[in-house]
């Protein structure tokens, strides 16, 4: 009597399941066939000015840049997470956290953008997080565990229903056994063959020992990369990461990535991490290390005690301090910034949620010297948490190039892009 | 001081300790809201809203966060630093917030 009660429940939940499955199947399987969905087609803006916006624009009063440069509000958008900016138009694409991925116009080439609304509407986003673009226009959005791209998009996000194509299928980036939100937040980008990297941070704050070798193979704690848009040749292209929050790769191909440090081992350590990867089959040390700290029998990982030193790790090129929670990163590749900035990395540090002082809520830049390792890493704007009261007034998440040699820094905490420019002689 | 904690924690509804919620709300802004929103409603899709949540079970939980009893690497290190006195105007606080309830 109980089992057949049980079965009829998982049944009705499963048909339940299976309906809002097969409707969302639906949109993707229509648009896949350059069909048509019911959506609307007018999509709905986000406000650009009023009081939300006024009182961001006040927040960066309190930012600090050096002399010449000069900080105002690009944009407001919700939960703005990573960027990817146009290769022929002016707008660019914004990833989020929760369900939307963003598209931002600058329709009269002014100072800011003018319209801010929803890409694709009829495709339901889980955690779309990373996008990036392919040398000829294909957009790719990372989600938790599946990839999509969408064939010039920078020209059809203009309506509800555009082209898309699957890289990876849901389910299929990693085990569904081993899904999660917690730091699935993807980061994608391609490089000039067409290669895709998709970060892969592993769930736990130190990945049980049961885990470890699993997590290894995957490439969960690691960066893996598909041979292109087709989804094929899966390689785990680096290992021995916690979670890799930012990804560059530069116009002479260098790659660089950052690192999230572990929790709940002291204010002061271990450091935050930014790794040059220079080819496949690296390891950077996680979890036997984070930074130079061993975190393998510290008391974040008491079970790892007996693991051994990872053969031919890699150290970190640079260490933050610690919690400030350095994510997104770019090479400069613009030429208005004064000369010692121009090759160099922008970094944005989204800052501390641990720390009993908080510390963090800035960009920094790292400067690359000519044999191609990283200089001391320097704060370059500083002032987005209001030292004061101790509470966030922005946090910065990723930094992306503007055609005219400004720099975007976007804010998933007041919702924005943020423009730096540079005036000064 | 444990008998005023009990009182606080009976009338949580009815706010009647405004010193607690008052409390509770300085130290949410520094210690919840980045993931549980200053106003109580999440920020983050996998933190739950604690808007209106009830005082009792918001204290009873980051005491069992803090002792270890119910597991989540997040929430066991948040509630490791929390006194008694801050748990209980934690749970002042969000108790305290009104939610309008609208089913669809």
């Amino acid at each position: 009597m109980k089992c057949f009660k049980l079965a009829a429940i998982a049944a009705t939940v499963a048909a339940l399941g299976a309906t809002v499955a097969n409707a969302q199947d639906q949109n993707l399987e229509r648009l896949k066939g350059m069909g048509n969905t019911a959506t609307s087609m007018n999509i709905a803006t986000v406000p650009q000015e009023g009081k939300n916006a006024d009182a961001i624009r006040a927040n960066l009063k309190n930012v600090k840049l050096p002399d010449g440069f000069k900080i105002e509000l690009y944009a407001v958008v919700p939960d703005a997470r990573y960027m990817a900016v146009a290769p022929s138009t002016n707008m660019l694409f914004v990833g989020t956290r929760k369900t939307t991925v963003w598209a931002v116009t600058n329709r009269n080439n002014g100072d800011t953008a003018t319209e801010v609304k929803a890409f694709a509407p009829s495709i339901k986003f889980s955690n779309p997080n990373g996008v990036a673009f392919t040398k000829d226009g294909f957009l790719i959005v990372a989600e938790s565990n599946r990839i999509l791209h969408f064939p010039a998009a920078e020209y059809f996000y203009e309506g509800p229903d555009v082209a898309v194509g699957v890289v990876v299928p849901e389910g299929k980036l990693i085990p569904v056994a081993e899904q999660s939100f917690n730091h699935t937040g993807r980061v994608v980008k391609v490089d000039k063959d067409g290669k895709i990297y998709v970060n892969l941070g592993q769930p736990y704050n130190v990945q049980p020992a049961d885990k470890v070798a699993l997590f290894d193979e995957v490439g969960i704690g690691g960066i893996v990369r598909y041979n292109g848009l087709d989804g094929t040749g899966r390689t785990v292209y680096s290992r021995g990461m916690r979670n890799p929050t930012g990804l560059s790769i530069g116009p002479k191909g260098d790659m660089w990535a950052t690192d999230q440090q572990v929790d709940g081992l002291g204010d002061d350590i271990p450091p935050g991490e930014l790794n040059k990867l220079t080819k496949a089959g690296e390891h950077f040390g996680f979890p036997y290390y984070n930074g130079h700290f061993k975190v393998a029998g510290s008391s974040a990982a008491m079970d790892l005690k007996d693991m051994k030193e990872p053969a031919g790790h890699i150290f970190p090129q640079v260490e933050f301090p610690a919690h400030q929670a350095q994510l997104g990163l770019t090479h400069y590749t613009g030429t208005t910034f004064p000369k010692k900035y121009q090759g160099g990395l922008f970094v944005a540090a989204h800052g501390s949620w641990n720390r009993s002082v908080p510390s963090g809520y800035l960009v920094n830049f790292v400067p690359i010297k000519a044999d191609g390792n990283a200089g001391p890493s320097e704060v370059f704007a500083d002032g987005f948490l209001d030292k004061t009261t101790g509470r966030a007034l922005a946090r910065p998440v990723d930094v992306a190039n503007l055609p005219d040699g400004s720099i975007l820094v976007s804010d998933d905490y007041a919702g924005a892009l943020y423009r730096i420019s540079y005036s000064g002689n | 001081m444990k008998n005023a904690f009990f009182v606080c924690l009976f009338f949580a509804v009815f706010n009647c300790h405004a010193d607690d919620v008052a409390a509770g709300r300085a130290k949410s802004d520094t210690a919840c809201s980045l993931c549980h929103g200053a106003n109580g409603i999440s920020t983050l899709p996998n933190a739950p809203n604690l808007a209106g949540q009830q005082a009792i079970y918001v204290t009873e939980q980051l005491r069992n966060y803090r002792s270890g009893k119910r597991q989540n690497e997040v929430m066991n290190l948040i509630a490791k630093n929390l006194t008694d006195p801050e748990i209980a105007q934690l749970g002042a606080w969000f108790s305290a917030i009104k939610v309008n309830v609208e089913t669809p």
